[in-house]
């Protein structure tokens, strides 16, 4: 298995628990530290404000509340983002529009791929 | 005065000839009682009654029958005697009952035994155009009138030159508030900038449309409505008139927006229905020791997912009720009704969210399943009781369920998948925020799940 991600700290914020699973194993196998996963929007406003992270994988739906306050926390604090969505372009508001996502159900390696590069470019411009 | 007399006879003769060659005239004499005493030609002409067939008879005949039955050539000739003349128009009657309708005028004879003149002329085109015109403008007005939009006449800058009484009566302005350009006191102000210049535009392409917002009086609520209105075009010179409706879309608009929601949420569900579909399928060719047991598990759990499914969408996307959850998951694997004499429910009727609704569906498939294979529905004196309440924590309310198998005496440790016990003790708390217990009592599982109302019931 590479280790693609290795030494990586990933928040994972997902609200349904075998997906949240799903996902955190995932990151896990290719060498990240996962930071939760969570499922509220208040525990990932707790982890995005207090962790040290390298990127965070976002599910745009929390309980039909969107996840857009614990993004906002994110982009304030240049932490890249990618968010995994079952919604149509046309939902995303626009501030969000503009970041990387990812559709469900999601294909894993290209959510990798997304991840690498988005930690890639945030390097390039520190 | 001389050469009048001189020239006196010459002058009936030209008179005779002018009289007859007024081609377009009916000129016909008649005495008192009303019988014709002279006919011109433009009297053959009109009434296809020649002057040898009529004179002497009576001029009656070109009367219609229903004015001659109501006494018209008697009233008009009264008339005619009583002030020297009679005019009228009226439709009347040639020789072969066509009718051609026609203006006259008859005149009292200087001589008044002499009798009366009568002039007529036939204005049937004339009258038809008119009454054309009548009709479409009779027509304009029930239509303008009886439509529910409201309907405006108005000119290239937008004043109005009628409103419709529908207009008066949604917006409260009278007809004078609302002429020239006091109909805009109505118009939403957001919008009466954009609604002028919509009209500046439509002077080029003479078709005006824009949507506003109208206050509607009853209520004082803004109401959406679309506005179009067309330049009725002339044959010379530009468009002065326009006419245009407009149209209550607010809750056309409302539904739309709402659509646009449902067509979000459905998607959100789709998708979200495809990862768990994903999820499941790994999660049980983990635990599976062969593919023959990950088909049989894979499906059971799918037609789990695809029960809660059906019972979320069944009642109108609306919540589904606790007792109907559980009652289709143990139908499911009965295949029959519930025996009541081994299954109790109950419990308060209790609406559950969708995504709680999933969650526990999927849950209480996991328990059943393991009842029926190993647990107090495997056997016949085994007994089940689901009960639940809702109950207070300080100020947070609570569902408490509680799943109780009896009539059980387990030998060993039961086998598990793990996949049930994973989606009690850790699913339901990371999703719902529930505290569940899953214990192997002597004689058989008992669960417990409590679950905050709030999130979890559909209030």
């Amino acid at each position: 298995m590479n280790e693609t991600l290795s030494g990586k700290r990933i928040l994972a914020v997902e609200d349904e628990y075998m997906l949240a699973q799903e996902l955190a194993l995932f990151l896990e196998e290719r060498g990240a530290t996962v930071i939760g996963p969570v499922g509220t929007i208040q525990a990932g406003l707790c982890l995005a404000t207090r962790e040290t992270l390298d990127a965070a994988v976002l599910d745009v739906n929390l309980r039909n509340k969107p996840v857009y306050p614990v993004a906002d926390v994110l982009i304030e604090r240049g932490i890249p983002i990618v968010f995994v969505t079952g919604y149509d372009e046309l939902l995303m508001q626009r501030p969000y529009l503009g970041l990387p996502r990812c559709p469900k159900p999601l294909d894993k390696e290209a959510l990798l791929r997304v991840l690498v590069r988005e930690i890639a470019t945030r390097a390039g411009t520190r | 005065m001389t050469e009048r007399k001189v020239r006196a006879p010459a002058t009936d003769e030209l008179l005779r000839l002018v009289i007859e060659s007024a081609h377009d005239y009916a000129i016909f004499s008649m005495d008192s009682e009303g019988l014709v005493t002279s006919w011109n030609s433009g009297a053959e002409r009109l009434t296809g009654w020649s002057a040898e067939e009529i004179v002497g008879r009576t001029a009656d005949v070109i009367f219609t029958p229903e004015d001659r039955a109501d006494g018209g050539p008697e009233q008009e000739r009264e008339q005619a005697f009583a002030t020297g003349r009679a005019e009228d128009e009226r439709w009347q009657q040639r020789k072969d009952g066509t009718r051609f309708w026609a203006s006259g005028l008859m005149m009292q004879l200087e001589d008044r035994s002499q009798g009366f003149t009568k002039i007529l002329r036939d204005r049937t085109e004339h009258h038809l155009a008119n009454e054309r015109v009548r009709l479409s403008e009779e027509r304009f007005r029930l239509l303008a009138t009886n439509i529910p939009q409201l309907v405006f006449r108005g000119l290239s800058d937008g004043s109005r030159t009628w409103p419709s009484p529908q207009w008066i009566d949604f917006t409260g302005l009278g007809v004078e508030a609302s002429l020239g350009l006091g109909w805009l006191d109505a118009i939403h102000p957001d919008d009466r900038e954009g609604t002028r210049t919509a009209w500046r535009t439509a002077q080029a392409s003479g078709e005006y449309y824009f949507e506003h917002r109208i206050r509607r009086r009853v209520d004082g609520q803004f109401r959406w409505h679309q506005t179009r209105a067309r330049a009725i075009h002339q044959l010379e010179g530009p468009p002065i008139d326009w006419v245009g409706t407009m149209t209550d879309v607010h809750d056309l608009r409302g539904l739309q927006e709402r659509q646009k929601v449902l067509m979000a949420e459905l998607q959100h569900r789709t998708r979200n229905l495809l990862a768990m579909t994903q999820s499941i399928a790994t999660q049980t060719l983990r635990r599976s020791g062969s593919l023959g047991e990950f088909e049989r598990e894979f499906a059971h759990r799918l037609a789990a997912l695809s029960r809660v499914q059906g019972l979320i969408t069944g009642v109108d996307y609306r919540n589904v009720d606790l007792r109907d959850l559980l009652t289709a998951e143990l139908q499911a694997h009965d295949r029959k009704h519930l025996d009541t004499s081994r299954i109790r429910l109950d419990g308060p009727a209790l609406p559950l969210s969708a995504a709680a609704a999933q969650a526990l569906g999927l849950a209480l498939h996991e328990l059943a399943t393991n009842a029926v294979k190993y647990g107090a529905l495997a056997r016949d004196n085994g007994r089940l009781a689901v009960t639940w309440r809702i109950d207070k924590r300080g100020s947070e309310r609570i569902i408490v369920l509680s799943w109780k198998e009896t009539g059980v005496s387990l030998s060993g440790t039961p086998e598990r998948s793990g996949y049930g016990r994973e989606l009690i003790e850790r699913a339901l708390p990371y999703q719902l925020g529930a505290e569940t217990r899953l214990g192997f009592e002597p004689d058989g599982v008992h669960c417990t799940i409590a679950v905050p109302l709030q999130g979890a019931a559909d209030e």
